[in-house]
Formats: C-alpha cells, structure tokens, sequence
C-alpha cells in the first residue's frame, strides 16, 4: 500500500496552492516539446510537487514514501516494495498506481488523475535513471568557453557569441541592426529615461566616426540623469517610499536624502558590492561615514504600524519586510514561505529564515507612536551640539509628560463629548477654554508653572543650530536577545533558539560573528552579513544584479523572474551567458557602467526591433534573442518625455521631492482631504518624476495609471498594461492638456509657418521628421476643427499637440 | 473552464505576460493570442475587438448564486448591541462596574462601566429578530437578511482593521475584495470599471486608496472611485471647453496616425490594443454619466431612497447608484457610510447616542429601499449585499462619564442579504453583553470565503502568484465559506 487514503492537512492545502501554478497546459507543452529528453527540474520535480507533496513530500510521507528528495524517493516503503526503481519503471510501484484503472488503487486520491503526458514523463524519466538533478541557480556560475560561431563578423563580443551560437543551433538569423536615429532614442531612453533633444540627436547623426556609439553611450553614461534613471529601478526593488502606510500615513522625514545616495551611487559608478555593504551595514564598515549611514536609510523606507494591534506581530512583519525584501531584491530568491514552515520546493527550511532574521536582530523597530525620531533619524552635526541638543530635547519631552498628566487631571472630570474632544486636533482648544475651569488653583499654578519651563526649554533649543538630521538606522540594539524559531510563524510561540547563519542551501561556513563591546552602536551581525552577500564568492548576488541589468536593457532578464531564482522562477533562457557575465562584471570590480558598454556595445543590443515571419513562427516570445523587443515607456517616461518635449522639464538634481498639484477630487479620496501633500512651485513641479514625493495612500494617478507599482513590496518587474484609463488620462487629464499648450507654444514660437510647425511638434516628440502624412493628416485636422467646429487656429494647433502627445510611437520604443 | 483561463502560472496569460516585465508582453502575445483568432502578421486595421480586455468576463468556475456585490461599508464600527445583537439582559445594569476584558483604541482593560443598549428592540418579520429602534426601515427586510452575529476580526485599530476587511491582512500592499473578484471573474460591462468605490461626503476612510488597491496585481484590478456629482471618474469629463464631437475628430486622426506605425509592427499587438483601448474610453466617457443620470429614476424611487430628504439624500442617491451599477454589470460596489474622522463616521467615542442617530438615520431607509428595490426588479436573487463596519464597539464606556463606546473586535455583527444567501436567519452569538463572539466564532475571512463562494469562485482556490507563493484572499490556510447561511 503505497498511501493511505487521509484528508488534507492544513499545512497541505498550501502545498497544493503554491504548486497549483505548474499548469496542466504548461507540462502537457513540454511533454510535446521534448518527449525524449526530460528535465528533471522543468518537467518532473513539479509535476511531482504539484500532485505528489501533499502526502508524500516534506510534511508529511504516508506509506513511508516521501518524493522530495533522492534518498527517501528510492528508499523501501511500509509495503516492502519501491515507489521507484531508477532505470527500471516497470518495477517502480509509483507508476503502476498513478496508471492504475481501479479508482481506489490510483494515486492521487484527490483531484485528476495524471494525465498520459505526465505519466510518460516520470516513465522516461525513470527510466533514464531518475537522474536527481540540483537546480541551476544553486550551483556557483561556471566559467564557460566562448561558443564557436559561424558568423564571426557579427558575433563581436562575447555576450553576442552567446545569443548568436543559440540562433545559429535553431536555424535563424538576428534582426539587422537599428538606424541611428532609433539607436539614438532607445539609449537616451534606456540609460537617462529622457528622450534625446534635437541637437543632441543631430550630433549623433552627424558623427561618422565608428566610434560614434560609444562615444553616445559613455556621454550618456556620464550624464547625472544616468543615475536618476537606474537609481529608480533600485528604489522599486526596495520599496522606497516616503510614507509609513497605515492609518496616518505619516512622513518618513528626509527619505529623500537616501534616493538622492542611491542616485548618486549610480552616478558615480560606486562598485555594486560597496553599494550592498553601505545599505545592510553602513553603520558598521571600515569606514563609516556620512554618506554610508544614510545607506543605512535602506532599513527604514517599509511601511510600519504605529498603532499595532499586536506589537509582537508587528515587530515581526517589520523584520519580515526587510527580510524579504533583502532576499528577493540581493540574492533573488523568496525566503517568506519559510517564516511559518520550512519552504516547500526550495532547500530553504524554517530554520534558515530565523537565522536570517538573526543577523537582523539589532535592527530597531521603525519607532513608536509618539517618537519616529530615535530609531530612524540620525543627527549629523557636531558632536558637542548634538549632545546639547539632545539633553534638550530629553527635557522638553519629561515636560511635556508632565504637562500632559496635569491636563489629563483635568480631562477626567469633564463630559465624555469633551473628554473625546481631547483626543483630537482641537485638544488645544478644549483646553483653552475649560481647562482652567476644571483644575483647582493650586493645580492651575503648577501647570501654568511647568508651561513656563517648556516655553524656556524649547527657546533654547531653538537657539542651537538646526540640526542635520537623515533616515537611518539611528539606534540599534547592541546585545540583542536571542533568536527563537517561531512555530508556525507565530511570533508568541517561540520554539528553538537559532544563531545567525547563512541560508543552508549555500553551502557556506558558519558566520564568525565577533563579540560586541559594551559600548558598541550595534551588534557587528549585518557587517557579517553584508560581506559574504557582498562577495564575489556568493553564488547568487553576481548573477542577480546582472540579470536585473540585463532586464532593463532588453526589458527582460535572462531569468525572468528576476527576484526569485529558486526552483518556482523562470529557468533562464541564456544560463551560459548569465554565467559568463556574472563573472566578468566580478572581475570587473563590480562597476555596472562596464557592464552597461559592454552590453551596448554588442550587436544583440543594437538589432532592429521588426518582426520577421520565420522566427515569430519559430520563437514568437523572443527566447532566443532574434530582435530587440520594443517596450512601451514607464510611467516617468511618458511624464518626463512630455516634459521634455514642451520644454519645461526642469533638469534640477537631487533634494527634497516635490508635490505637483493633484485634483481636489483625489485628495477627496483621503479622510483628510490634502494631508500630507504640499504645494509646490510650476518651475519645481516640472522636474522629473524620481523627485515626486511617495505618499504610501496617495500615489499620483498619472503614474499609476502607467504601471507605477505598488510601494509596499519589493517590485522586480513593472507590470505593462493597456487600458482605457491610459486613454482617458491622456486625453482628458488637465495635465496632458497643460502639456499639449505648451507644445503648441513652443512650435508656434519656434516655427511661423502652419505646416511646420505641425511638423516640428512630430519632430519634438518623436525624435525624427515627420513624414509628408503626418503632416497632411494634422493640417487636415486643424482644418475640420476650423470648419466643423470653428476652432481659432491655435487652439487647433493644441489640439494637433494633444494628438501627437497620444500617438502609439510617442509612448512605444522601437 | 477555470483552467483555461488559469493556465499559465496559476495566472492568466495577460497577467503572466505583466509580471514577467515589459518587451516580453508585445512578443510574447503574438503567439499565445494566435490561437484566439490573431493571425501572425494579420495586417488589417485595428478593430475594437483587438482589445484584449484584462476585464473581459470570466465563467465563474463553480456554480455562482450571485453575480454583483454591493458592500455597505458602516466606517467606523457601528455597536453592534444597540443594532442588531439583541442584549434584554443589560436592560437594568446601566452604570454597573463589571470584570470584562476588552481591547480597544484605550488598550486592554479588565473591567468597565456597562452603557446599556441605548435604543429600545422589537420583534420584525415572520423570523421575529429583534432590531433596535435605529433601523425601522431595515426592520422590515429581516426576512431577506442572515445576521453574523460572532464575526471576530484581528485588530481593534482602524487602520489594520480596515485593511483586514477590505482585504483579509492587517498590513498594506494586498488585493482588495473587489480586486479578487475582478481577477476572478472580470466584468461583464467593458464600459464601466468593474470594481466601484463611492465615498462618503465628509471625506474617505482612513488610509484612503490603500483600502480599494490592487496591492500585487495590476492597477487594472484596483478599485475606481465613482462620484454622483460631477465627473463620475477621474479624467472622464472632456477637457474644458471641448465636446465630444471634437473629440471624435482627434480619435479619428490619432487611429490613421497609430495604424501607419502599426503597419510594420503587425506582430505587436499591445499597438492594436492601445488603439482600441482609445475607442473604449470614448465610449466610456457617454456610459458612465449615463449610469449616474438619476433623472431617469421615477419620482417613487427618488423617495424610495429617500433623496427628497435632506438628511438620506445623500447616502441614498449612493445606494440608488449602488442598484444602477449593478444592472449595467457593475462586479463589486463598496458604499461608504461615514468617513474622515470622529463623529463623520460611526466610530461613537463620545456620545454615542448623537453619533448613532444621525447614521443610522442616515443609512436606514436607503439601505431598506436598495434591498425592496432590487427584490422587486428580480436583483436579489444575484446581487449580495453585505453590511457592516470593520470592527464592533465595547459594552462598556470609553470614559469615566459618558456613553462613547470604544473599538471590539472580540465580537461584532454583520449580515448579508441576497445572492443565495438564506433570509431570516441569525448565526453566532456573543456573550450576554457582546464583549465577544462565544459562539462559532467566525473570522473575517470566513465572510469573504462566503463572498468568493457566492460569486462562484473556491476561496481556497483563486490565487495569484507573487513573491514565490500562491497568494490567497483567505490566506494560506483553509477557509471554509459560512454554510448556515446559503
């Protein structure tokens, strides 16, 4: 009897979830694709954990058969006989029950039977042996030999040997290469995410030089919107927000200062290892400086409850958002499953989340209700006035205790009405006017007394110089307590102690943590953790960062699922290649500029977009590498480009994030309407997207309307949807129309003639001349708006504009 | 069917092309929309059909009793037992000290001084419940309505506690109900968003939008507000100035302008889709004021509703909408009673008597009306009605003095009505002076599996990928709907 007949189990149910996005249609695929051959990892291990786990996996091994691992897959079950017998399928019992006819012999008990694809799969499978093979991502990247190719001239570089010998083996040719003037655009785009002006566009195509391009690519390189531009794909991979989420949704003060570091890092090409050490451990490096403790900010930018339910809980999931999101955005892999019990299909047991956590343990919690100050904002300013200034602002705060409880005196003896009065913004008022009333004199005295100090004591503070404070990790916990897994994720039911370690599944030596002295400002754990994510000997974090690279230039990465390389992501689809260049960027000190020449400077980057017939039949989605796939412009593109193309675009750097209007009727949508968003100036309000302030509960819908992602988890890859609500904000919004005035005043300024500057506004927006039918078909509009609609001519023009601010080229990349 | 449209990934194919990132998307879909009638290189111009509507209705994939929900959401946390939860046995214990533990906005207490129930029951219908004098409208649709008397939530805080009733989790960043529901089934009206949110006149609940997100999924299955006044949706009016005719000229020359691109990018049909979507928003722009056009509503119904009074009028014209939305095919409507802070909504601190009767006032009749409205068009049957707040409120008072109630969790009421759902029941139960559910305690989840379930979806069963689980309205562990009640 291989199992026993027995409901699921809780813990099963998630089983068959998580494994539920193995479809049917995707195994029965592959089982045509490559009836001979059969991967263990892409066909048999899901099939396996889709319809096998659940009572016979990690949990739970009814019949004594548990199918997740080699040893016990082949071991002897309660039966005597063998679930599987490697090379010999008819003597595996496994097939026999999962083939069997008789409904109460056939395995699963549950759901479908398997089908004859998925029979034939594990049949071919063990029968070549059941070969138990470890999955690509957790062996160390392998230094491969450059692929021999037949077209020497093309294949120029390495990356583009890679991608050409996959081609050359599937019978086809990479698209030719791109003109200039679409080369020109899809680097401005993918390196600044601002279009190119025109001068900078004639530049390029007047320069014959063969080293035209590279000469663009380091130009743009060193252009600070480089920075502005792929900093702001590191800050969707952390969440960056400026808010805490939650009821209030209070301001994290001076957030920005860590977005203008993380700008500045990519701007000045700071080696991608430092970059990690400076964020995970700023506080405690070498060398500890300003720069790196506002790194440090990287702890702080998650959401956080200030007002918990369950302050352990809460404590818990702040742990977890860093958690997870240091795992997913640095080592790509998904560790969360692990909080509550050991991850189904990963080698990542629950152990190894809490030993995570463990390095983590002298992370302080955001703050508490009342004081966001202590843990998260680190005074800069010399160490005499930050003395003085704190030893004030202790005492204006045992003041302000004081003060509060001789009110509160007073409070209990008034009407409920007023009693709840005073927990509202008009507690001032309620006490104006009857506090007086409801204290005896003596009371009355003190407290008029002790408003006195407060007044004097906040006087001195005021004289000090201000202070020069940022978003870090301000306080720590030097000596702290143990870590315990925690049953079922549950963090009142604590079970074994664990140390910090390293995920089991690396294969790595045990941590040397070095003791903490007394007076230490943490405890020494994430430095530990930093060096080995941040080493070249860690199997995953070259290999991740690369691939994220890869992602933004080609819009996707070599591996898909650029957050999770573990056995549930996207196999990759070039595996040599990733290989190849997580170890070149490594020995390459971890520049990513490097990285960018070297990937732009390839034919693969440089193909011509356009489809060809044979190869959409052959590889519609693009596997291979035949073409450039075109993308459609993120969020801060379309704003910013329309920026640009008007003329407006205020190419100010860094500082604090700016408030551009929002419309009564979106404010409406807060309990207090315009809380929290202030009011910036026109000149300010057109700077680029990356400065706009990110308020957790209101998010410009401009930009959420163009797949702005969600702020509250790591976001490897922006979603790119199509929807009428696009649409309607590009055609009705105030803000696309205020851009089309704009365009319209610029051409009309710039050109006298009606014809060209119909022309000049297709040549601002689409970086090339317009052709003689755009031409004809916006005269031929401002002439039906003249006649049909009696439309004054420049208004007809704006209209034009607004059409060419919608056109598909304008938001889509060739 | 579910696998059809569930075969990529636990995920549709167009949320898996999303996911995956962007250039993936235009290539990836020339294969998989092939088999669904696009050809390779088609050519041809872009007809609105090409919009492949994320939307696009799904079939449930098990049998459905409802196909709309609308949720009347009570912001704040009406009391439950000066409402609905019956309590004889406090008439007499005003003023007494008691040992009760509670959990509030105050913190934990152990004991407190009782407010007796503030308003007078009686009995209503064939089923004979026993409702307080604030709802004598809703008193007369009892027989249609299923009382959840012991609902328990995990946060007596408004923050989580709203997040955990629009969304199942106490922490922000997931889905919404209405976000599940289109996921799941999409909506059957291309021409109006399927998932509607109508707020309060004094302002929006606490964490605003964060209450009807998408979280994870796209922004397609996030929430959409809707005004009565106004332009319904954002950027849907014409631009100042402009009408619509003019704007046909605009759409006429952008389609001849995106077709030439088009023409040497045949294979990306996301171009096709964009055009198309053009055509959809300008026929969006004439149905959706359409939908809010309350002229076309006989005088019987305005008063039904109680528009023609000043103090229903408002939360009424939003339940009359409520009923317009579903017939135009309209998947999930929350209706917010109360919002901002304080005595804007239900949450009675201070004096609960003040705060309760100008809700309760507010709401009553337009809700009786929504029901007998939709029970005489033959609605009922598939739209369920949900009702309630995020939390209930203590038996005891907040303050030394005073009737204010605090925030409980422990134990609170909420009922549902139509879609299938069994009509004069009451299940659960709290203790004698509703402090806690002690009864068949039922979680909030057990209310959104009941309204998964409704709707034809396994609440065990939709899921959506995303940071290496198959994440779940309900969470990761079983969930079973609330059979008593269908």
């Amino acid at each position: 009897m291989v199992g026993a007949r027995l409901p699921l189990l809780f813990c099963c149910v998630f089983l068959v979830g998580a494994l539920a996005l193995i479809g049917p249609a995707f195994i029965e695929n592959c089982a045509a694709q490559s009836a001979a051959e059969v991967s263990f990892v892409r066909d048999v291990k899901p099939l396996l954990a889709r319809r096998c786990f659940a009572c016979h996996g990690p949990d739970v091994g009814e019949g004594g058969l548990r199918l997740h691992g080699l040893e016990s897959a082949v071991a002897e079950l309660d039966s005597g006989s063998h679930a599987i017998v490697p090379g010999q399928p008819d003597e595996s019992v496994m097939l026999t029950r999962i083939a069997s006819e008789d409904e109460f012999e056939r395995m699963p008990p549950e759901g479908k039977p398997l089908s004859g694809a998925e029979i034939e799969i594990l049949r071919n499978w063990i029968a070549a042996g059941a070969p138990w093979e470890k999955h690509w991502a957790f062996v160390p990247p392998v230094a491969h030999e450059l692929p021999i190719v037949d077209d020497e001239v093309w294949a120029q570089n390495p990356i583009d040997a890679f991608v050409l010998a996959r081609l050359e083996d599937a019978d086809l040719s990479p698209a030719p290469p791109a003109d200039k003037r679409t080369l020109a655009r899809r680097a401005f785009f993918d390196l600044t995410g601002l279009p190119p002006t025109n001068e900078q566009l004639e530049d390029f195509l007047a320069d014959d030089d063969p080293r035209a391009w590279e000469r663009l690519i380091g130009g743009l390189l060193e252009s600070p919107h480089y920075g502005e531009r792929w900093g702001r794909h590191w800050l969707d991979l952390v969440r960056y927000a400026e808010t805490n989420s939650f009821e209030r949704d209070g301001a994290k003060p001076n957030a920005w200062k860590y977005r203008d570091y993380v700008i500045r890092s990519f701007n000045e090409d700071k080696p991608y290892d430092q970059f990690l050490r400076e964020q995970l451990a700023g506080d405690e490096l070498d060398e500890v400086t300003e720069e790196t403790i506002i790194a440090t900010g990287y702890y702080r930018l998650g959401t956080w409850d200030d007002e918990p339910a369950d302050p352990e809980q809460s404590r818990y999931d702040e742990w977890d958002n860093i958690i997870s999101t240091t795992s997913q955005a640095m080592l790509g892999l998904t560790v969360e499953c692990a909080r509550c019990h050991d991850h189904k299909i990963d080698p990542i047991p629950q152990a190894d989340y809490y030993g995570l956590l463990a390095f983590f343990a002298d992370v302080t919690p955001y703050g508490v209700r009342g004081d966001e100050e202590t843990n998260s904002q680190w005074d800069l300013s010399p160490p005499e006035e930050r003395k003085q200034r704190q030893e004030l602002r202790q005492a204006i705060k045992s003041i302000e205790v004081e003060k509060t409880s001789m009110e509160e005196v007073g409070i209990k003896r008034m009407t409920a009405p007023d009693q709840r009065q005073s927990e509202t913004p008009d507690r001032q008022k309620l006490l104006d006017d009857k506090l007086e009333k409801f204290l005896n004199p003596s009371e009355w005295e003190l407290y008029k007394e002790t408003l006195a100090r407060l007044a004097e004591a906040k006087q001195q503070l005021e004289k000090l110089p201000g202070a020069d404070m940022v978003l870090a990790l301000a306080t720590c916990e030097p000596q702290p307590a143990a870590t315990h897994i925690m049953q079922r994720g549950n963090p009142h039911v604590p079970g074994d102690e664990v140390q910090p370690h390293f995920p089991k599944l690396f294969g790595d030596a045990a941590p040397q943590i070095p003791a903490s002295s007394p007076d230490a400002h943490s405890a020494g754990r994430r430095r530990v953790l930093a060096d080995w994510i941040a080493s070249p000997d860690n199997m995953l974090t070259a290999r991740v960062v690369v691939n994220r690279v890869w992602q933004h230039h080609f819009g996707r990465g070599i591996v898909r699922s650029s957050s999770n390389f573990g056995e549930l992501g996207t196999p990759p689809t070039h595996p040599e290649l990733l290989d190849w260049l997580s170890l070149w960027f490594v020995e390459h000190n971890w520049e990513l500029k490097s990285l960018h020449r070297l990937i732009m400077t390839s034919n693969t980057y440089r193909m011509s977009s356009a489809g060809n017939e044979k190869a959409l039949a052959m590889d519609p989605t693009n596997d291979l590498l035949w073409r450039f796939d075109m993308r459609r412009l993120s969020a801060e593109e379309i704003r910013d480009a329309m920026l640009a193309v008007t003329g407006e675009l205020n190419r100010d750097l860094y500082g604090p994030s700016i408030f551009p209007r929002m419309s009564q009727e979106v404010l409406n949508t807060q309990s207090m309407p315009g809380q929290g968003w202030g009011d910036s100036t026109e000149a300010e309000s057109a700077r680029r997207s990356v400065y706009i302030h990110l308020k957790r509960s209101l998010l410009p819908p401009l930009l959420t309307a163009f797949d702005f992602p969600d702020v509250d988890a790591s976001c490897e890859a922006r979603f790119v949807t199509v929807q009428p609500g696009q649409a309607l904000t590009l055609l009705n919004s105030e803000y696309a129309n205020e851009r089309a005035e704009k365009l319209a005043e610029r051409v009309a300024h710039e050109r006298s003639d009606l014809s060209e500057q119909v022309a000049r506004a297709v040549e601002l927006a689409l970086s090339r001349p317009a052709t003689e039918a755009e031409i004809a078909a916006g005269k031929d509009l401002i002439a039906r708006l003249d006649a049909k609609h009696d439309l004054a001519a420049r208004e007809a023009l704006r209209t034009w504009c607004l059409a060419v601010l919608n056109m598909n080229e304008f938001v889509f990349l060739d | 069917m579910q696998e059809k449209t569930r075969n990529f990934c636990g995920r549709t194919r167009r949320e898996f092309l999303w996911e995956t990132g962007c250039g993936f998307g235009a290539a990836a879909l020339t294969s998989l929309l092939a088999g669904d009638g696009f050809g390779l290189l088609g050519g041809g111009t872009a007809q609105a059909a090409d919009f492949d509507n994320p939307l696009a209705a799904k079939p449930a994939p098990l049998p459905a009793k409802a196909k709309s929900v609308i949720f009347l959401f009570m912001y704040g946390g009406p009391s439950h037992i000066d409402t609905f939860d019956y309590k004889p046995t406090m008439v007499g214990m005003d003023g007494k000290t008691i040992e009760v533990k509670t959990f509030g906005r105050g913190g934990h207490k152990n004991q407190g001084r009782i407010i007796e129930p503030r308003w007078k029951f009686r009995q209503y219908g064939e089923c004979g419940k026993w409702v307080s004098e604030l709802f004598p409208h809703l008193g007369g649709c009892v027989d249609d309505i299923a009382f959840l008397h012991s609902m328990t939530a995990e946060s007596p805080i408004h923050g989580s506690a709203m997040l955990m009733m629009n969304s199942g989790r106490l922490q922000s960043g997931n889905p919404a109900l209405g976000s599940w529901l289109n996921y799941g089934l999409g909506t059957v009206n291309e021409n109006l968003p399927g998932f509607v949110v109508m707020l309060d006149r004094s302002g929006g609940p606490i964490s605003g939008a964060k209450n009807w997100s998408s979280g994870y999924m796209p922004a397609t299955y996030a929430g959409t507000v809707f005004r009565a006044e106004g332009s319904p949706i954002n950027d849907l009016s014409l631009p100042a100035g402009s009408t619509r005719e003019r704007q046909r000229e605009v759409l006429d020359t952008l389609a001849g302008l995106n077709e030439q691109h088009r023409q040497s990018r045949v294979d990306n049909t996301d171009l096709a889709a964009r055009i198309a979507s053009y055509e959809l928003a300008f026929k969006m722009q004439s149905h959706a004021p359409e939908a809010v056009d309350l002229s076309q509503e006989t005088a019987a119904t305005r008063s039904l509703y109680g528009l023609d009074q000043e103090q229903t009028r408002d939360f009424g014209t939003r339940c009359l909408l409520a009923r317009r939305l579903v017939e135009r095919g309209v998947r999930f409507i929350q209706v917010y009673s109360g919002g901002a802070h304080n005595d804007h909504n239900w949450d009675a601190h201070g004096d609960l008597v003040v705060n309760h009767t100008k809700h309760a006032g507010a709401t009553d009749q337009p809700i009786a009306a929504l029901l007998t409205d939709l029970k005489q068009r033959g609605l009922l049957d598939e739209t369920l009605v949900v009702w309630g707040g995020e939390f209930g409120r203590q038996p005891t008072a907040e303050y030394a003095v005073g009737t204010g109630r605090d925030h409980n969790s422990f134990g609170f009421t909420m009922w549902m009505a139509g879609g299938g759902i069994k009509g004069g029941v009451s299940i659960g139960s709290t203790d004698e002076i509703g402090s806690k559910a002690v009864d068949a305690p039922m979680h909030v989840k057990r209310l959104h599996a009941t309204v998964l379930r409704q709707m034809g979806l396994d609440p065990n069963g939709l899921s959506y990928f995303f940071r290496g689980l198959d994440q779940k309205l309900v969470g990761v562990e079983q969930v079973e709907p609330i059979a008593e009640i269908v």
